[in-house]
């Protein structure tokens, strides 16, 4: 997700292509491509210039609706086609084949689902089927403390930097509860699905925003060259 | 302007060679589930970028051609054959001027949204792209982002592009 405002004009969009199955956008106003997965123009009169990105989550309609009761909601176009296409566009879509002008690094299957950050110059991406089983999920990426939580439906996932002022936070999942919140360690607060300490000792204390982008293994390490990946614990 | 008829044929043929691969070869090294190099891209870019203005010229170039070649023969066989390859120029010319990629992913050029309470379209456990500026909170549906793949809205005034 992309401001659309470049140097004070705003541009409009439309697929042009594709390059190495990401989609390349090109805006109206100039006839400049632009790279879908990393808002960077590649060629054209604008090539060389970046979109700010808009902070957004991936999450369940569920999740989202009761935390957004007023928000809204994009209603479909009028043709029916966009049934065609799964929920799961990424799992649904696994099975075609991966054809990229790079050097598929085999610690991932190609079409792995994973979950990038990028923090301080340094990417990371970790399987969502491990974040999915072990979170609330521990880890440093470019000397930021993260932890990556799931949401009260099991699916959804977030990350935050895991630390209070200076205080580095680590959180359990307490075995009773299907709420989805957490608890921190050091003060035994608890902490929603928001990032936001809703009883203890920290209450009203908000987690920052950690953007976390869900992609294939081979698209992410090809816009990411020198990422690491999480293989630890049990998926 | 005086031009043999041999010379008005051989123009012509090559005019639709030369629309043949503009439209072609963008269309070959874009596509889909193959592989892209970064030259791969600046040609087909170049390519994409000139297409449309260089088929009609073509195409205009080409109705002269067929004017010249029916004037120098009264035969129907050589007649039908110009005004067949002028015609393919002139469907080079408006391919040139299609955005193919469209043809499977719709635009979405007046984005419609409504509340909560009357979504009857998205499952609870479905996926949704959501952000909210300056208290503005939307979300548009992994499904519909699928097939459109991008989405153009202004959110707390701010405008954006969503893309999947």
């Amino acid at each position: 997700m992309w401001e659309r405002t470049v140097d004070g004009r705003v541009l409009s969009f439309r697929l042009a292509g594709i390059n190495n199955q990401n989609f390349i956008m090109q805006d109206r106003e100039t006839g400049s491509w632009w790279q879908q997965v990393s808002g960077a123009a590649i060629l054209g009169p604008l090539k060389g210039k970046q979109l700010v990105r808009v902070f957004h989550d991936e999450l369940t309609f569920r999740a989202w609706s009761m935390e957004q009761p007023g928000g809204r909601v994009l209603h479909p176009a009028a043709d029916t086609a966009w049934q065609r296409f799964s929920d799961n566009w990424e799992e649904s879509t696994a099975k075609a084949p991966v054809r990229v002008h790079a050097t598929l690094d085999q610690r991932l299957p190609a079409r792995e689902v994973i979950l990038g950050i990028e923090l301080g110059g340094v990417a990371k991406a970790y399987p969502q089927k491990r974040v999915l089983a072990q979170a609330p999920l521990h880890d440093r990426i470019g000397g930021v403390p993260v932890v990556l939580l799931v949401g009260p439906d099991a699916k959804s996932v977030r990350g935050f930097a895991s630390r209070v002022e200076r205080q580095e936070l680590e959180f359990i999942r307490p075995v009773d509860d299907s709420s989805g919140t957490v608890l921190d360690v050091a003060t035994g607060s608890r902490w929603d699905f928001r990032g936001r300490a809703i009883s203890g000792p920290l209450s009203g204390r908000q987690l920052t925003p950690v953007y976390v982008l869900k992609d294939y293994w081979f698209d992410w390490m090809t816009y990411h060259p020198g990422t690491g990946i999480y293989l630890l614990g049990r998926e | 302007m005086t031009i043999s008829r041999r010379g008005a044929w051989a123009a012509l043929l090559a005019l639709a060679v030369l629309v043949l691969v503009m439209i072609l070869v963008p269309g070959i090294l874009i596509r889909p589930f193959a592989p892209q190099t970064g030259n791969d891209l600046a040609v087909a870019f170049l390519l994409r970028r000139w297409s449309p203005l260089v088929s009609l010229v073509a195409g205009l170039g080409a109705l002269l051609l067929v004017r010249r070649i029916w004037q120098g023969s009264p035969r129907v066989l050589p007649r039908a054959a110009a005004l067949l390859v002028t015609v393919l120029i002139g469907g080079g010319a408006w391919l040139a001027r299609q955005d193919y990629f469209e043809w499977m992913f719709a635009p979405l050029p007046d984005a419609r949204f409504v509340r909560i309470a009357s979504v009857d379209f998205v499952q609870p456990g479905d996926m949704v792209l959501a952000t909210t500026v300056q208290g503005d909170a939307v979300a548009y549906p992994v499904r519909q982002l699928a097939y459109h793949h991008l989405v153009e809205d202004a959110v707390g005034k701010v405008p954006i592009v969503a893309t999947y």
